[in-house]
C-alpha cells in the first residue's frame, strides 16, 4: 500500500468521528487565540511601566484583568481539547483493534497457518499503538499549530505587515526542511515495524514453547538467535529514531534565524520610531508564538511517519483476502442430514505439487466412515476441506445434493462437530469449555458429556472441580485429559456429522474403548468419519477409506478389503 | 526503575553528554533574552545599529552552536535509548527462557510477550525522552529563576514560590497515574492473551462457530482497556492546564509587582521584559513536559512490570556444582527414585505417591499407566523441571539437585507429547539440542526416526522450509520430526513421552526396532502396550502409584490392572 493510500485510509478512519474532532477544532481555536491575546496584554502591562514614576497603574489593572480571563479560556479550551483528542483516538484504537481481531476469524486458516503469528498480534498490539502514538501527537498539535500560525500572521500583520512579511517568507524554510527529513526516515520506520513484527513472532514463538526449549537445553542457541535479530531490530531502530530527532532541532535553528531577523529589522524600525518598544517586544513574542507550532508541525510531520508505517501494516492485514462464503449473513442456517458426495476433489498448498488428487466416494445419512493411511497421505487435509477450512483447487463436496459453495460456512460448521489430534482448550473454566459447542448448557448437561467422556473422574478430583480454569499452556491438565475435555465438547454439542482426527491419540486404550462406546452409541444414525488406527474402529466402518499419497487407492468394508488382498490387507498383515 | 537502570550503565558517556548538550543548547537560548534586551535597551533606546547588527550576529552564531549541540545530543541520546532496551530485552528474554515450569506459568506467556515488546517499547521511548528534555527543562526553569535573581531578587521569589508549586501538582499526577498505567497493561496483556489463543485455535472456533462469542470477549477486555486509557489520560491531561495557571498566576503577580518596582526606579522596562519573558519560557517548557510527563508515567509503569519479570524469585534453584561427567563411573542404577511424592504448584492432590524406581544403564524401560495417572509427572521430575516435594531421584548414585541444571539436562533428549517445531529450516530444528551436529549425523537420526523417506520427497532436505507450528507436515511427520531432533542431541538416555501416538503402527515397529541398534537407556511412555512390551522393565502406573514393575510376561502373570490393558489392546486391539 502506498503512503497516499494510507493516508486517505487513516483520513477515512478519523472522518468518522468529524463531530467530536469539530468540536475539538473549535476549542483549539479558542485555545489559540487566548493564548495569542495573552502576551499582547502582558506588553501592553510591560508598555505601561515605562519609567520611574510614569507608571500607568490603571492600564496595568485593566490589561491584567483582561489577562486572567484569557487565561481561564486558555485553560478550560485546552483541557476539554485533549479530553476529546484522548476519545477520539482512543476510540479509533479501541475500533482498529476490534476489527483487527475480527478479521482474523474472517481469514482462511490456511493464511493463519502460513504467517507467524507473533507478526499478526504485533500488528494488533504494537502498530496499532504506534498509529495512535501519532493520531494523538497530530490531534493535539496540528490543530492548534495551524490555527496559531494563521492567528500569528493576522496579528502581526496588524501590527506591522512589513515585519509580517519577514516572518512569513522565512518560515516556509522549516517545513521544507521537515519534509526532507520525514521523507528519509519513513523507509527506516517502516522496516522497523516489519522487523518489530518478525521479533514479536520470533519471541512468541519461543516463549511459547519455553518447555521445550528448557527440555533440549536450547537456551543458547535460541537466545543467541535472537540476540542478533534484537541487534538487527536495534539498529534500524537508533536509524529511525535519529533521523527522525533531527528535525527539531533543525526547524528550531530556521525558527531562531526568524526570531533574530524580527529583532534586527524591528531595531531598526524602532530607532526610526517607526514602532515602539512595546510593539517589538510584543511582536517578538509572536515571533516565538509563531514559530513554536511550525516547529510541532515539522516535528509531527516526522514522528508521524511511523505512524503511517505502521497504519501500512494494519490496512495490509485489513484487506488480506477474506475465506469466501457466498451467502450473506441473512440467509439461515440449516440442518444437514448427513448424505456427503465427494466428486474428483483435489487439493495442494504448493501448486506445483498435488497432495491431494481424485478424492471421490459416496456416503449415506448415518453410515460410519474410517480414513486409514500412513502418515502424511493426507488424511488430515482431507478433513480439512471437509470443514472447507480449505477450499479445493478442484471437484466438489455435496451435502444433500448440495454444493458445499452454496451452503453457509455456519451451517457446515453448525452440523458437523470434531475432535482434532491438536488438542485446544480456552482460557476458561472446565465448564466453559465443555459448553463451548454449546452456550447456555446447564451444569447437569455438562456433567453428563464428561461423564460420557471420562472426563468427570478426574475433574472432580480438581480443587475448584467444574470451575477450575485451564488453558491450552497450563500443565494442571495432562495432554490426555486436554483431549478427554475435548471429546466432552464435542459429546454435548451432538451434531448430526462427527469426525474425530485422532481423537483418542493421547488417552490410555481402556479408557479409549469406554469412550469408543460412548462415541457409537452417541453416532447411531449420524454420519461419522474416523481417522484412527484402532482395528476395533476400523472394521465396523460401513465405509473404509485406505489412502496413500494422497489419492484414495482401495475403498470398501473390511471384508470386502481383506478378500482384496491389497495395500489394506498388507498393513494389517506386517506387524 | 532503580534495578533497570544497571543497563543504562554501559552508556555512561552517551547518559552523559546528550543532556550536557542539551544543556548547552538550553543554556545557549537562555543568552538569546539577553541579548535581544541589548538590542532593545542599548541598540534602540540608544539609536545605535552598530550595537543591533552585532548582536543580530550573535543570535544567529548561538542558533548554529544550539543547533549542532542538540543534534549532538539527540544521536547520544538515541544511543543510549536504544542501547539500553537492546541490553533490557536481551536480558529479559534470557531470564525468561531461563524461567522454571511453574514460574512461567504464574506470569502467563502472554503477558511476558506483552512486557518483551510493548513494554519494553514504553520504556524505551521514556528514556529517549527524558535523556533529550528532562535535564533541559529543570535546567531550563532552574535557569530561569537563577537569571530572575540576577535581574532583581524580589521578583524573583516569585519564581521560588512557583517552581515548588509546580513540582508538588506533577508529583501528585505521577503518583495517581502510574497504577493506572499498571492496570492498562495488564488489559493489553488480555487482549494479547486473547488475540494468540483465537490464532492457535483458529479451527476449532470456527468448527464451532464461536466467532462472535470470541470476539464479544474481546470487545470486553477492549472496552475495558479503553475506558480505562480514557479516565488515565483525563488525569493526565489535567497536568496542562494546571501548570499553565500557576505559571501565568506568577506571570500576574511578577507585573502587578514588578509595576510598583519601576515605578519606584528599581526595575527598568527592558528589565521587567526579561522577567516576563524568563517566565514564559518556563511556561512553553512545561507544555512541552506536560507531555513528556505522561510519557514518563507510563514507561514507569511499564518498568515496574519488567522489574518484576526479571526480580521473579525461582523456587527451583540451580546451585548444583556437579557436572555430569564428573559423576562417578562405577554405578549400580544410571537412575533412581526413591520415595518421591510430588504435588505440582497450587494442586490439591499429589500426582506421584511413594515413587520407588531403579534403571540400569543401557536398560529399555516402559511407563504405561491411564491418562492422568503421572506418567509425565516422572520425566518432568527426572529432567528437574519440578522438584520432588518428598524423596529424592539419583542419577549415576548423585542426588540430581547436586548436579548443574544444564548439566543434568544434557543427559537427557526427550521427545515431548506434544510435537512442537520452530519455524525455519528443519536444520536449525533439528540441531536445536546440538549445536555441532553434522549434517551426516542429521541425516541418520532421519533415518532411524523412519523420517528420511519423507524429508526426501519433499525435496529440499535439511534445508526443508517449515512453518510456524509445523502447520505444512502431518501429525505424524511432526513427532517423526521431533523424535529425529532428540537422537540429534546425544545424550545417553532418551525419554519419548507417548511419541508414537499419531503414528501408524508400521511405522512405529520400524521404528522401535532403530530405536533397539541405538543401545541408549530409553525410557518410553505410551498408551500401546505394543510400544513397550519388549522393554526390559515396565512400570505400570495407577492414579500417581506403581502398580507393578515388571517385564511384559512377569506382569501378565502378576499385575491385573497390566492385564486388563493389554485385553483392551489384544482382543481387539490390533492395530493399523
Amino acid at each position: 500500500m502506498n503512503k497516499k493510500e494510507i493516508y486517505k485510509r487513516i483520513m477515512k478512519l478519523v472522518s468518522s468521528h468529524s463531530f467530536l474532532l469539530i468540536i475539538s477544532i473549535i476549542l483549539s481555536i479558542l485555545s489559540v487565540l487566548s493564548a495569542l491575546y495573552m502576551p499582547v496584554l502582558t506588553g501592553r502591562a510591560i508598555d505601561a511601566c515605562i519609567d520611574k514614576g510614569m507608571v500607568d497603574f490603571e492600564s496595568i489593572k485593566h490589561n491584567l484583568f483582561l489577562f486572567v480571563i484569557a487565561l481561564l479560556i486558555n485553560g478550560l479550551s485546552t483541557f476539554f481539547m485533549s479530553l476529546i483528542n484522548n476519545k477520539v483516538t482512543f476510540k479509533i484504537v479501541r475500533d482498529l483493534r476490534n476489527k483487527l481481531f475480527d478479521k482474523i476469524h474472517k481469514l482462511p486458516v490456511v493464511y493463519l497457518d502460513s504467517r507467524g503469528r507473533g507478526d499478526i498480534l504485533s500488528r494488533i498490539i504494537s502498530d496499532v499503538e504506534r498509529l495512535s502514538d501519532g493520531l494523538l501527537l497530530g490531534f493535539s498539535q496540528l490543530f492548534t499549530g495551524v490555527f496559531t500560525v494563521i492567528a500569528t500572521l493576522v496579528f502581526m500583520a496588524i501590527i506591522n505587515p512589513w515585519l509580517a512579511l519577514t516572518v512569513l517568507i522565512l518560515t516556509p524554510i522549516s517545513l521544507v526542511v521537515a519534509s526532507f527529513i520525514s521523507r528519509k526516515t519513513y523507509k527506516h520506520f517502516s522496516r522497523q515495524a516489519s522487523l518489530q513484527g518478525g521479533l514479536t513472532s520470533f519471541i512468541n514463538e519461543t516463549v511459547s514453547s519455553q518447555r521445550l526449549i528448557t527440555a533440549m537445553d536450547a537456551k543458547d542457541i535460541k537466545s543467541k538467535a535472537f540476540k542478533e535479530k534484537n541487534e538487527e531490530f536495534a539498529k534500524v531502530n537508533l536509524k529511525a529514531l535519529f533521523y527522525s530527532s533531527t528535525t527539531n532541532p533543525s526547524t528550531r535553528f530556521v525558527n531562531g534565524l526568524v526570531y533574530t531577523s524580527v529583532g534586527v529589522f524591528g531595531g531598526l524600525l524602532g530607532i526610526k520610531g517607526v514602532i515602539s518598544v512595546g510593539t517589538l517586544v510584543a511582536f517578538l513574542s509572536y515571533a516565538t508564538q509563531y514559530t513554536k507550532p511550525f516547529n510541532e508541525i515539522s516535528g509531527v510531520i516526522t514522528e508521524f511517519q511511523n505512524a503511517i508505517a505502521c497504519a501500512g501494516r494494519i490496512f495490509d492485514f485489513l484487506e488480506a483476502k477474506e475465506s469466501i462464503d457466498l451467502l450473506t449473513d441473512e440467509s439461515p442456517v440449516k440442518d444437514l442430514t448427513g448424505d456427503i458426495s465427494i466428486n474428483n476433489l483435489s487439493f495442494s498448498y504448493d501448486k506445483t505439487k498435488k497432495l491431494l488428487y481424485d478424492i471421490s466416494f459416496h456416503v449415506n445419512k448415518g453410515e460410519h466412515i474410517a480414513i486409514v493411511g500412513p502418515t502424511g497421505c493426507g488424511k488430515t487435509t482431507f478433513i480439512n476441506l471437509l470443514m472447507r477450512f480449505y477450499e479445493p483447487d478442484g471437484g466438489e463436496i455435496l451435502f444433500d445434493n448440495e454444493v458445499s459453495y452454496s451452503i453457509k460456512k455456519s451451517t457446515l460448521r453448525k452440523n458437523i462437530g470434531f475432535v482434532l489430534q491438536d488438542t485446544w482448550v480456552k482460557n476458561a473454566t472446565i465448564a466453559e469449555n465443555i459448553a463451548f459447542g454449546k452456550p447456555g448448557a446447564t451444569r447437569e448437561e455438562i456433567i453428563d458429556a464428561a461423564k460420557k467422556s471420562h472426563a468427570h473422574s478426574f475433574i472432580s478430583k480438581l480443587e475448584k472441580g467444574y470451575d477450575t480454569v485451564v488453558n491450552q499452556e497450563a500443565t494442571n491438565l495432562s495432554a490426555g485429559q486436554k483431549q478427554l475435555l475435548c471429546i466432552a465438547r464435542v459429546m454435548l454439542a451432538l451434531p448430526p456429522i462427527l469426525i474425530l482426527d485422532e481423537a483418542t491419540s493421547s488417552i490410555d486404550t481402556m479408557t479409549e474403548q469406554r469412550i469408543t462406546k460412548a462415541f457409537e452409541a452417541l453416532m447411531e444414525g449420524r454420519t461419522s468419519f474416523i481417522v484412527a488406527h484402532r482395528l476395533s474402529t476400523i472394521k465396523n466402518a460401513d465405509l473404509i477409506l485406505v489412502m496413500k499419497d494422497g489419492n484414495i487407492i482401495e475403498q470398501g468394508t473390511h471384508e470386502e478389503l481383506l478378500v482384496k488382498k491389497g495395500f489394506y490387507y498388507s498393513m494389517l498383515h506386517q506387524n | 526503575m532503580k534495578k533497570l537502570l544497571k543497563y543504562l550503565k554501559p552508556y555512561t558517556k552517551e547518559c552523559i553528554i546528550a543532556p550536557a548538550f542539551k544543556m548547552l543548547e538550553a543554556l545557549f537560548e537562555l543568552y538569546v533574552p539577553l541579548v535581544m534586551t541589548k538590542i532593545i535597551d542599548e541598540g534602540i533606546k540608544a539609536g545605535n545599529k552598530t550595537v543591533i547588527y552585532k548582536n543580530g550576529g550573535v543570535l544567529v552564531l548561538l542558533g548554529l552552536i544550539g543547533l549542532l549541540c542538540a543534534l549532538i545530543a539527540q544521536f547520544f541520546a538515541a544511543k543510549a535509548a536504544i542501547g539500553f532496551s537492546k541490553a533490557l530485552r536481551n536480558s529479559l528474554y534470557d531470564r525468561i527462557l531461563g524461567f522454571s515450569h511453574e514460574s512461567l506459568e504464574k506470569e502467563g506467556t502472554s503477558s511476558l510477550i506483552t512486557r518483551m515488546t510493548n513494554d519494553i517499547n514504553t520504556l524505551q521511548n521514556g528514556v529517549n525522552m527524558v535523556l533529550r528534555l528532562f535535564l533541559r527543562s529543570p535546567f531550563i526553569v532552574f535557569g530561569s529563576m537563577i537569571m530572575a535573581f540576577t535581574i532583581s531578587v524580589k521578583a524573583a521569589l516569585i519564581f521560588v514560590i512557583v517552581i515548588p508549586v509546580l513540582f508538588l501538582v506533577v508529583l501528585s499526577i505521577t503518583l495517581i497515574t502510574i497504577p493506572l498505567y499498571k492496570r492498562i497493561q495488564k488489559f493489553l496483556d488480555a487482549l494479547t492473551s486473547h488475540i494468540r489463543e483465537n490464532l492457535t485455535g483458529a479451527r476449532v472456533i470456527r468448527a464451532f462457530s464461536k466467532n462472535e462469542e470470541e470476539e464479544n470477549e474481546f470487545r470486553k477486555d477492549n472496552d475495558k482497556f479503553y475506558s480505562l486509557s480514557l479516565v488515565t489520560g483525563r488525569i493526565s491531561t489535567l497536568l496542562n492546564p494546571l501548570t499553565l495557571i500557576i505559571v501565568n498566576v506568577g506571570m500576574v503577580v511578577l507585573l502587578s509587582t514588578g509595576a510598583y518596582e519601576v515605578n519606584s526606579g528599581a526595575l527598568t522596562n527592558g528589565m521587567l521584559y526579561a522577567l516576563v519573558n524568563y517566565m514564559s519560557q518556563i511556561l512553553i517548557e512545561l507544555v512541552k513536559l506536560s507531555n513528556l510527563f505522561i510519557t514518563i508515567n507510563r514507561s514507569l509503569a511499564s518498568a515496574s512490570r519488567i522489574e518484576e519479570t526479571l526480580e521473579t524469585k525461582e523456587t527451583l534453584l540451580d546451585e548444583g556444582k556437579l557436572s555430569a561427567k564428573e559423576l562417578n563411573k562405577s554405578f549400580d542404577n544410571l537412575i533412581s527414585f526413591k520415595n518421591v511424592d510430588f504435588t505440582y504448584p497450587n494442586a490439591m492432590d499429589a500426582s506421584l505417591k511413594n515413587i520407588n524406581i531403579d534403571i540400569k544403564e543401557g536398560e529399555t524401560i516402559g511407563i504405561i499407566g491411564a491418562t492422568g495417572s503421572g506418567k509425565t509427572s516422572i520425566s518432568n521430575l527426572l529432567m528437574r523441571f519440578y522438584d520432588v516435594s518428598r524423596g529424592e531421584i539419583l542419577y549415576k548414585e548423585e542426588n540430581i539437585k547436586n548436579l548443574t541444571l544444564s548439566s543434568l539436562r544434557r543427559e537427557f533428549s526427550i521427545v515431548p507429547q506434544k510435537a512442537e517445531l520452530f519455524s525455519g529450516k528443519l536444520r536449525e530444528n533439528l540441531s536445536l539440542g546440538n549445536k555441532n551436529a553434522s549434517d551426516e549425523q542429521m541425516i541418520e537420526a532421519l533415518k532411524t526416526a523412519e523420517a528420511y523417506d519423507f524429508v526426501k520427497d519433499k525435496g529440499a532436505g535439511l534445508d526443508l522450509e517449515i512453518r510456524e507450528g509445523g502447520s505444512n507436515l502431518s501429525g505424524g511427520q511432526k513427532q517423526r520430526l521431533c523424535i529425529a531432533r532428540a537422537l540429534v542431541k546425544e545424550s545417553p538416555v532418551l525419554i519419548m513421552d507417548d511419541s508414537f501416538s499419531a503414528l501408524d503402527y508400521a511405522t512405529d515397529a520400524r521404528l522401535r526396532e532403530n530405536l533397539k541398534k541405538l543401545k541408549k537407556t530409553v525410557i518410553i511412555i505410551s498408551q500401546r502396550i505394543i510400544s513397550t512390551m519388549h522393554a526390559d522393565k515396565i512400570i505400570v502406573l495407577d492414579d500417581g502409584v506403581i502398580d507393578s514393575i515388571g517385564t511384559h510376561e512377569e506382569l501378565l502373570k502378576t499385575s491385573s490392572l497390566y492385564k486388563e490393558i493389554c485385553d483392551s489392546q489384544n482382543t481387539e486391539g490390533a492395530s493399523l
